[in-house]
């Protein structure tokens, strides 16, 4: 599969409101390497689902530029988003939303139902493709909506906190299955979290962003070689690279809640 | 079962057996309640003697008309309603003020216009249903999610797509709620209809019983036009079911 990146120069965002305008991205410049997995933190609500949002070309930036070229080469269409909630259609079957991708790509629909089937089995879901969603439970709906965004074998995949709502046990399952995915097909992948823990379990490179208007205050690789195990407790690097990310994230904090006294 | 027969009809039963005996007792003044049974006399003449299906066509078929004409300009409104703002804020309480108002007290207007014939019953019938529908629908459309819109976009629907697989699925439910209502709306409006201003029907069936006093007559066709209209529910529940069945328990 040809992997992409892409890069942000500048980018701003602004929601134009009724009554007001709210800023939430300002001056965010990074790139997004081919092949890597990128996670962006930063606090609640700091304007990481609209950073992802802009790279899907969901949104326009109101400032700056996103180079996403690449990424509107043939059979590329927009890159696929994996989000927290409202991921599947409620009305369509477990099969229908796996397929769903496939279907607005023109795939014949006996094809993309044998390739979604396939990969729902792989995904410990054979079985369920006649279900609902309603019937399914959190991590079950999280799965389907991955394997409609990896039979697009995208070239770059934009996960907004997909494993948010996800048990313990069930998030590290999940993380798993991801990794191989990614390590199997080569994409690239930006992946939004609240989870330092997760960020540096799954990624290459780490985005730490501000408050809001957002900003990236610094970026850290994480050396971990790969294949890795689930967890990171007891490796004092990454020990010490997760107090960091957190340091970075409470001064943050903390500075702002000193300044507003 | 049986069980659950028993459970929907024990009051439609206990209701027509102390009918019965109260009549026979004359607790009831049989003259002006007549027995059940007395009542089953008369509904098998009337209906193979032919009248009673004769009205029962008459009926159905304004009903069926203004029906299908009301839901087909009902959709429409509702989608240039959704579609275009201006239209929206300006027919909102244009449809809120005839909603509000009986629509029989329009039947003379709609003579005055159509003719005193059925075209000018059936418009009522007609614009009836249209607002029921129109209220509903454009609701319907107003309140869908507009996170799986972004998820048929993200996937590369286009607007024809979003319509057919995001506002198409998630309006059903309303929609088929709003036909099993104003199909409802629209029979009793027909009835009533019929029983001002017709020459047949069950409707006129009912008044002409009234006029000529012939009581058990009576009776029996509003116990007919009840039935019927309990049966014409039946297909919309069905439909109803089966598109929202992805609703589960909820629906």
């Amino acid at each position: 599969m040809r992997s992409e990146g892409a890069s942000c120069f500048g980018v701003g965002f602004t929601y134009s409101q009724p009554e007001r305008q709210v800023r939430v991205l300002q001056d965010v410049s990074f790139e997004v390497r081919p092949n890597e997995f990128l996670s962006i933190v930063g606090p609640s609500g700091c304007g990481k689902t609209t950073l992802l949002r802009l790279l899907a070309g969901l949104l326009t930036p109101t400032e700056g530029t996103i180079d996403r070229t690449g990424l509107r080469a043939p059979q590329g269409g927009p890159p696929p988003m994996v989000f927290q909630e409202n991921n599947l259609f409620p009305w369509m079957t477990v099969l229908e939303n796996a397929a769903f991708g496939l279907e607005m790509r023109g795939i014949e629909r006996n094809e993309r139902e044998s390739r979604a089937a396939e990969l729902l089995a792989r995904f410990g879901l054979s079985g369920r493709e006649n279900d609902y969603p309603y019937q399914l439970s959190t991590g079950m709906k999280q799965r389907v909506g991955l394997v409609r965004a990896f039979l697009c074998e995208p070239p770059l995949l934009l996960m907004d906190e997909p494993f948010g709502a996800l048990d313990c046990q069930t998030r590290m399952y999940a993380q798993q299955e991801l990794a191989n995915f990614w390590r199997e097909h080569k994409t690239t992948v930006v992946f939004v979290t609240h989870d330092v823990g997760e960020a540096i379990i799954l990624s290459d490179r780490i985005l730490v962003l501000s408050n809001s208007p957002a900003y990236v205050v610094q970026e850290f690789e994480t050396p971990l070689p790969r294949p890795r195990p689930p967890m990171f407790e007891g490796d004092p690097e990454m020990m010490d690279l997760q107090a960091q990310i957190f340091a970075l994230l409470g001064f943050t904090l903390n500075s702002r809640a000193w300044a507003a006294k | 079962m049986t069980r659950k027969v028993l459970q929907r009809l024990w009051l439609v039963a206990a209701l027509l057996v102390s009918w019965e005996a109260l009549s026979r007792w004359r607790v009831l003044n049989p003259l002006f309640f007549p027995p059940p049974s007395k009542l089953l006399a008369v509904l098998g003449p009337l209906i193979w003697g032919g009248s009673a299906l004769d009205a029962t066509g008459h009926t159905l078929t304004r009903t069926a008309i203004g029906f299908a004409a009301g839901i087909i300009c009902g959709a429409l409104i509702s989608a240039a309603i959704s579609s275009v703002p201006w239209i929206r804020s300006g027919s909102e309480p244009v449809v809120s003020a005839m909603y509000a108002s009986p629509r029989l007290t329009l039947l003379p207007m709609a003579m005055l216009i159509f003719g005193v014939n059925d075209s000018a019953r059936i418009v009522l019938v007609a614009l009836s249903t249209m607002l029921i529908v129109v209220i509903q629908v454009s609701d319907a459309i107003r309140g869908v999610n507009p996170a799986f819109v972004d998820l048929a976009r993200n996937y590369g629907a286009s607007q024809a797509m979003v319509l057919r697989k995001v506002y198409l699925p998630a309006c059903l439910p309303q929609f088929f709620t709003a036909l099993r209502l104003s199909f409802g709306r629209a029979f009793v409006l027909t009835i009533s209809i019929e029983l001002l201003s017709a020459g047949n029907g069950l409707g006129n069936m009912i008044w002409a019983a009234w006029q000529t006093f012939y009581i058990e007559r009576l009776y029996v066709c509003i116990l007919l036009a009840a039935m019927i209209g309990l049966l014409c529910q039946m297909p919309f529940r069905v439909l109803e079911r089966h598109f929202t069945k992805w609703r589960g328990a909820s629906a």
